[in-house]
């Protein structure tokens, strides 16, 4: 396959969008090459900005005629590698397509292309008075094309589901630049098969999602942070288990000691309280009135009774609130200093307590020079291990050392019936190790779809398995 | 030595506030209530004075309606030692909180009353210093430092020039400004015991004050909308632009 795009080809594409619409920069190639993964040399050979579906359409059937390899762009947060492109295939970066379109306020739903960035369809949902619940740490760069073809979660799936549950209507462009038109909208449709749900987490190897039809909700009324100190894991789940018999929580997350120690430390955050625990819980409540509040703190009680919670804190203002988030949500930011080695792993709920005392237990038995921050939504049986890179080691001796951790890892996660990849994707980060979640059986059935899509294999080949 | 500290119910300082469609008054419907944030910082000083052991007890007081004794508790769940709660309805203007205030000053004889320099809703900036001329007591305002010596008490407050840092007589009262300290989370078993301490409802008659008012309020209406912005298509329209619409450039 060619790195350099020819000059014919060039101008072809460029009668397709317009001339200034291509671009073949150095800083273009490498800016639009990569998401937030550092491990890939980025090497695409040009990317194109369409800004309608037919121009999308246009652009495969050409990609298609030219055997050229076609990596479908959003905003490249991703974890995976899933946007990277490295064999000189043509980015279709959707960026333009960001518009906007109907609103329903009957149905609760808006049309929205592929490249408008989720900030921006929260905000106009809270224009209306709505709510769109799908939120992480970036969303303000992420699109909504990426958050369906990689089905993203974040941090309030355990009240409202992934991206999966808000997508409507789907118009996906396959590798033969068909148009598909799935679900339109509709709450009920069990005409046969639902290709919208194939679609959505196939990280663009299926086709182009160029537009989506996406569901809104009632916004939340006052909502209440909790930070719980917890003496073990058993504990956590104890907590979770307790509160969400209780009340509706809209997250539950938890993170260890020593990453609330970095986060302190680096972000300059205040520590809830003094009570050094070996974890602590986060959980978001909705607050319709005295009677809620009254009812958090008879179970904080009740778990401080039984041992469980140790201390506590609650946010007493919106700014408190996004305070005790900022725990949380700077983890990932403030050890990417140490270039950690991250896992995206999940398992039953149930079963998470095992699952990382046998992790860890692994892990300190081979590596006991490492340093692992446990950090996740363990309110839905996501946790994200992190291990963080020893001074003394060189990055291709931990990055070798850290392939060795992954296979102990998964080998735990098979054996858990859990899934290697949660809610990042499987990209090209954990190509290799989908055996451990899929068996040859369905990633044979995943082959034969791909086939029904995109028969020439030009939609982001190379990515999730290999032909 | 014991610090009088005073609290405001207000709208949370991150509500995006909208006006009622009369455009009467602000839209308090179902909007999330706080802490006024400087009175915020002024219990939390207020407790590290105690915490200390400079202050032996520390009250904590608000005037509004019933709702406010929110606030009050949590004040107290922040680490006050008791609540007064002066009921009032519909809107006090400043001299009044101030009047109100003085009374609760002559019953208390604090040594040390620490209020916000302004609250967000009423953004006054007076209530500290009429209190200190009905009280007749020195006042350091836009505190950014407290340090109790002896009988007097120095704050360093933050004036346009710089720092400026008095030495008053106690009993004083200070004003705080946002860079005074940074408040604490309210910890949930400090709430629990929170809801046995002490807190006293007082009338305005009770401390011998007439509620009246001097101000009218004629209407509320939100700032104007800004105008989205455009793209330009070459730097020359843009030059043009800055030229011939905006003026900024000749």
């Amino acid at each position: 396959m060619p790195t350099e795009v020819t000059s014919s080809l060039l101008r072809e594409l460029q009668s397709i969008v317009g001339e200034n619409r291509v671009r073949t920069d150095d800083d273009a190639l490498v800016q639009y090459g990569k998401d937030w993964t550092s491990a890939y040399e980025p090497k695409p050979c040009a990317i194109i900005f369409p800004g309608c579906i037919e121009e999308v359409q246009a652009i495969v059937r050409l990609a298609r005629r030219e055997k050229l390899s076609i990596v479908p762009s959003g905003g490249r947060t991703g974890l995976s590698g899933g946007a990277v492109a490295t064999r000189g295939e043509l980015i279709l970066a959707l960026d333009r397509m960001n518009a906007i379109g109907d609103f329903n306020p009957v149905d609760r739903t808006v049309s929205c292309g592929a490249g408008v960035i989720t900030e921006q369809l929260q905000q106009f949902a809270e224009q209306q008075g709505l709510f769109y619940p799908v939120d992480f740490a970036s969303s303000g760069s992420s699109q909504i094309g990426g958050n369906i073809s990689t089905n993203a979660g974040g941090i309030k799936v355990i009240r409202y589901g992934m991206t999966r549950e808000w997508v409507a209507g789907l118009k996906v462009v396959t590798g033969t630049g068909e148009l598909l038109d799935l679900n339109r909208g509709l709450v009920k449709n069990n005409a046969g098969y639902d290709l919208r749900q194939l679609v959505i987490g196939a990280e663009g190897t299926l086709g182009v999602v160029v537009e989506a039809t996406m569901r809104l909700s009632r916004p939340p009324k006052e909502l209440a942070v909790l930070v719980l100190g917890v003496p073990d894991m058993s504990a956590i789940m104890e907590v979770l288990s307790v509160y969400q018999g209780a009340m509706d929580l809209s997250a539950f997350e938890f993170f260890s000691e020593l990453a609330l120690q970095k986060v302190v430390e680096h972000q300059k955050l205040q520590r809830p309280f003094d009570t050094p625990t070996d974890y602590y819980a986060l959980i978001e409540i909705e607050v319709s009135g005295e009677a809620d509040m009254d009812t958090a703190m008879a179970l904080f009680e009740q778990c401080v009774e039984t041992g469980w919670v140790l201390d506590g804190v609650v946010s007493t203002s919106i700014a408190q609130a996004a305070a005790l988030w900022r725990l949380r949500e700077d983890i990932s930011e403030t050890i990417s200093r140490w270039t950690p080695y991250k896992n995206d792993i999940s398992t039953l709920i149930s079963r998470v307590p095992a699952f990382l005392l046998e992790v860890e237990a692994v892990v300190n038995e081979q590596y006991p020079d490492f340093e692992i921050i446990w950090f996740g939504h363990i309110g839905d049986g996501n946790v994200h291990l992190n291990v963080l890179k020893p001074e003394h080691l060189s990055m291709d001796e931990f990055q070798l050392r850290c392939s060795e951790v992954s296979r102990w890892v998964f080998e735990i996660v098979q054996r858990f019936g859990g899934s290697i990849a949660a809610e990042h994707g499987v990209g090209l980060l954990k190509k290799d190790y989908l055996h451990y979640s899929r068996s040859e059986l369905e990633v044979q059935i995943m082959r034969q779809i791909k086939q029904a899509f995109d028969p020439a294999g030009i939609m982001n080949p190379g990515k999730v398995f290999d032909q | 030595m014991k610090v009088l500290v005073t609290v405001k119910r207000v709208v949370d300082y991150n509500v995006k506030v909208r006006a009622k469609a009369d455009g009467s008054d602000v839209d308090l419907n179902n909007v999330k209530m706080a802490i006024n944030p400087f009175c915020e910082i002024a219990v939390e000083e207020a407790v590290r004075l105690k915490e200390a052991g400079t202050a032996t007890e520390v009250v904590v007081v608000s005037v509004g309606a019933k709702q406010c004794q929110e606030q009050i508790r949590t004040a107290l769940a922040l680490g006050a030692d008791r609540g007064i709660h002066v009921e009032t309805e519909g809107a006090v203007e400043p001299l009044v909180v101030a009047k109100l205030l003085k009374g609760v000053v002559e019953k208390e004889e604090p040594r040390l009353v620490i209020l916000g320099k302004q609250s967000i809703d009423g953004d006054n900036n007076q209530t500290g210093q009429m209190l200190g001329a009905l009280t007749n007591m020195p006042q350091g305002t836009f505190a950014s430092e407290v340090a109790i010596d002896g009988d007097k008490v120095n704050v360093t407050r933050e004036v346009d020039a710089g720092m400026q840092t008095i030495s008053l007589n106690l009993p004083a009262i200070v004003t705080s400004d946002l860079r005074l300290n940074e408040p604490r989370y309210a910890s949930l078993p400090n709430i629990m015991k929170a809801k046995k301490k002490p807190l006293d409802v007082f009338s305005p008659a009770d401390l011998g004050v007439e509620v009246t008012s001097h101000i009218t309020q004629l209407s509320v209406a939100p700032p104007a909308e800004r105008q989205a912005g455009i793209i330009v298509e070459s730097v020359e329209q843009l030059v043009d632009k800055l030229k011939n619409e905006a003026k900024v450039i000749s």
